[in-house]
C-alpha cells in the first residue's frame, strides 16, 4: 500500500503533532474512564509516567523487542492502581484528587533520585519505536471499547453511579469494584501512552508527568465532556492542535489555552461535546 | 430455606448511635411473609435510620437482621439488592439524566451476567440478555402506569410520576422484601388514591412492602400490620386496629398531657 506523496508530505511536516494527537487523545480515555463514573482521579500524568519509564528501561537496559515492551508497559501502571486504588475507594470528590496528586509527587521524587531513572536528565536515546498506526490503532480500539462497554449495562451502572452512587448501590451496583475497575482501566490506557510517547520522543524526564500533565489531561475531558468517549478525545484535539494554530502568538498561547477552560466550565457544562450515550431501545 | 411461616425479614436488638443520639434503639422488628407492614412514628422517630440499616446504607452500632433465612448484617447494599432487598427513598432518588426505561433497566443489573468480551463483541448471550432486561424494565412500567414516559429523560416526570418511577426501578429488582419510604409525599389525594391501589396490586405472597408514611388513612386503609416507633425505641407492634386504642402511642403523637385529657374525655 502506497500512500500519495502530498500525504506522505504532511504526515512528516506534523508528524510530532500527529503523534502528540494520538497519545493525548489515550489520555483523554484515561480521564474519561474515571470521570464517567463520578470519581476525581487525577493519577493518569502518573500512570503515564509509569508506563513510560518502565517501558523505556525494557527497551534500554533489556532490549526487550517493541511487541513485548508495549503490552508490559501496563504491568507498572495496574500494579500501582490497584496498590492506590484499595486502599482510596472510599475516597471520592476532593480528597482522591489530593491522594492522586500526591502520587504523582512520590513518584518524580521517585524518578529524580533513584538512579536506574537517570534523575533529572531523565532517560535519553530511547529508539523510536511506536509507529502512528500504533498509536491511532490503539486509540480507536480503546474509543471502540469503551464505546460499546458504555451502551450495556455496565454503561447504565457507570452513569448511574455518577448520578447517584447511594442509589445505585442501593439498585445492586457493586460500587467499589466498579471504582477499582475504572482506575485500573485508566492506568492501562494511561500506560500505554507512556509507552507510545517514550517511543516516539527518543527522551523521557522527571518532570513530564507531575501536577501540570495532571490538570492537563483533566482539562481535555472537561473541556470535550464525558458524555461519550468521543467527547474526550475531541476535548484533547482541540487542545493539542490549538497552540499550532497559535504559534505566531507565542506569548498569549498558555494564557489563551486557560481562558478557553474557564469560557467551557462556565458556559458547557457537559463539554463542547456534550450529548449522552445513545442506548438501543432506550 | 424459609419455611412456610418464618417470618421474611427479623432484626434483633437492632441500634445505631450517633453522637448523643440514639437514633434506632434496640428494635425486635419482625416482618411477615407477604403483606403490607408499615412503620409510623413522629418525626426523628427513627423511620429513615431503620431503613438505611434494613438496605445496607447504614451500619448497625449493635444488634443483628435477618433476611429470608440468612443473617445480612455484615452484608453491603448492593449485596442486598442481590438477595430481593430493593427500596424508594424519601426525597425522590432518580438517575435524572438518564431515560425512564434506564431508570429501570438499573434495577435490573444484579441479574446481568454477561462477561466484558460478550458485551465488547456483542455475542448472542449479550443481545437476548439485553432484550430480557427490556422487557422486564417495560413491565415494571406496565405496572405503574409509565410505558408511554420510557423515552423521556426521568427528570421531565411530575413528581408524583418520579414516585411511581422509583417504585418501578425497584419493583425490576424483583424484590422479595420493598421498603417504600413515605411513598404519598406530597401526593394529592387522588394521586395517593391511586397509589394505595399500586401497592395492594404489588404486594404479593413473593413481594412482602414495608413501608413508613405519615398518611395515617393511607397506612390504616393498606397495612396488615403496624410497628410504632417513638425516639428510636419500638412502643408498639399490632393491627392498625389495635394501634388506635394503644395508649403509648396517643401520647408519642400528642404528647402526655393532650393524650390524658382526649383519655378523660372519652372516659
Amino acid at each position: 500500500m502506497s500512500i500519495p506523496p502530498w500525504l506522505d508530505d504532511l504526515l512528516w511536516t506534523y508528524q510530532n503533532l500527529i503523534h502528540a494527537m494520538g497519545v493525548n487523545g489515550l489520555l483523554a480515555l484515561s480521564m474519561y474512564v474515571v470521570l464517567a463514573i463520578g470519581q476525581l482521579s487525577l493519577g493518569q500524568a502518573a500512570f503515564m509516567g509509569l508506563g513510560a519509564y518502565s517501558s523505556a528501561l525494557m527497551t534500554l537496559k533489556l532490549k526487550l523487542p517493541f511487541f513485548v515492551v508495549l503490552p508490559a508497559s501496563v504491568a507498572a501502571p495496574v500494579l500501582v492502581a490497584l496498590l492506590i486504588g484499595v486502599p482510596t475507594l472510599r475516597l471520592s470528590g476532593v480528597y482522591l484528587a489530593i491522594a492522586t496528586i500526591g502520587l504523582g509527587e512520590v513518584l518524580r521524587a521517585v524518578y529524580l533520585n533513584v538512579d536506574v531513572f537517570g534523575g533529572a536528565l531523565g532517560l535519553n536515546g530511547i529508539p523510536e519505536r511506536a509507529e502512528t498506526w500504533m498509536i491511532f490503532g490503539i486509540l480507536a480500539a480503546g474509543i471502540t471499547g469503551l464505546w460499546l462497554v458504555g451502551r450495556s449495562g455496565v454503561g447504565r451502572a457507570m452513569e448511574a453511579m455518577r448520578e447517584d452512587p447511594t442509589a445505585a448501590a442501593v439498585m445492586g451496583v457493586n460500587v467499589p469494584r466498579y471504582h477499582l475497575a475504572a482506575l485500573v482501566t485508566s492506568a492501562i490506557l494511561a500506560g500505554l501512552a507512556g509507552a507510545l510517547s517514550a517511543h516516539v520522543s527518543s527522551f523521557i524526564g522527571p518532570n513530564e508527568y507531575g501536577f501540570e500533565p495532571a490538570v492537563t489531561i483533566l482539562s481535555f475531558a472537561l473541556l470535550g465532556g464525558i458524555g461519550t468517549p468521543i467527547a474526550a478525545v475531541a476535548g484533547a484535539w482541540f487542545l493539542t492542535l490549538l497552540p499550532e494554530l497559535m504559534r505566531d502568538l507565542p506569548q498569549v498561547r498558555l494564557t489563551l489555552n486557560g481562558v478557553i477552560i474557564v469560557l467551557a466550565v462556565l458556559f458547557l457544562p457537559r463539554g463542547l461535546l456534550g450529548w449522552r450515550m445513545g442506548r438501543k431501545a432506550a | 430455606m424459609t419455611l412456610p411461616h418464618a417470618p421474611l425479614l427479623t432484626t434483633q436488638q437492632l441500634t445505631r448511635r450517633y453522637a448523643g443520639l440514639v437514633a434506632v434503639d434496640h428494635v425486635d422488628l419482625v416482618v411477615p411473609q407477604g403483606g403490607v407492614h408499615a412503620v409510623i412514628g413522629p418525626n426523628g422517630a427513627g423511620k429513615t435510620t431503620l431503613f438505611n440499616l434494613l438496605s445496607g446504607l447504614v451500619t448497625p452500632s449493635e444488634g443483628r437482621i435477618s433476611f429470608a433465612g440468612a443473617d445480612i448484617t455484615a452484608q453491603s447494599a448492593h449485596r442486598r439488592a442481590g438477595l430481593g432487598i430493593a427500596r424508594t427513598f424519601q426525597n425522590i432518588r432518580i438517575f435524572g439524566a438518564m431515560t425512564v426505561l434506564e431508570n429501570v433497566l438499573t434495577g435490573l443489573h444484579p441479574r446481568l451476567r454477561s462477561s466484558l468480551g460478550a458485551v465488547i463483541f456483542r455475542l448472542p448471550s449479550f443481545r437476548a440478555e439485553e432484550r430480557d432486561a427490556v422487557a422486564g424494565a417495560r413491565a415494571a412500567l406496565d405496572l405503574v402506569g409509565l410505558s408511554a414516559r420510557a423515552a423521556d429523560p426521568a427528570s421531565s416526570l411530575a413528581y408524583g410520576d418520579q414516585r411511581r418511577l422509583e417504585i418501578a426501578r425497584a419493583m425490576a429488582q424483583n424484590p422479595k422484601l420493598l421498603l417504600l419510604d413515605e411513598p404519598a409525599a406530597g401526593m394529592n389525594p387522588a394521586e395517593t388514591v391511586a397509589l394505595g391501589e399500586l401497592v395492594r396490586r404489588i404486594a404479593s405472597a413473593h413481594t412482602t412492602i414495608l413501608l413508613v408514611e405519615h398518611d395515617m388513612g393511607f397506612v390504616m386503609r393498606l397495612s396488615d400490620s403496624v410497628t410504632v416507633l417513638n425516639f428510636g425505641r419500638q412502643i408498639f407492634t399490632g393491627t392498625p386496629g389495635a394501634v388506635r386504642s394503644e395508649p403509648a402511642v396517643v401520647e408519642a403523637y400528642l404528647g402526655a398531657r393532650l393524650a390524658a385529657k382526649l383519655q378523660a374525655h372519652h372516659g
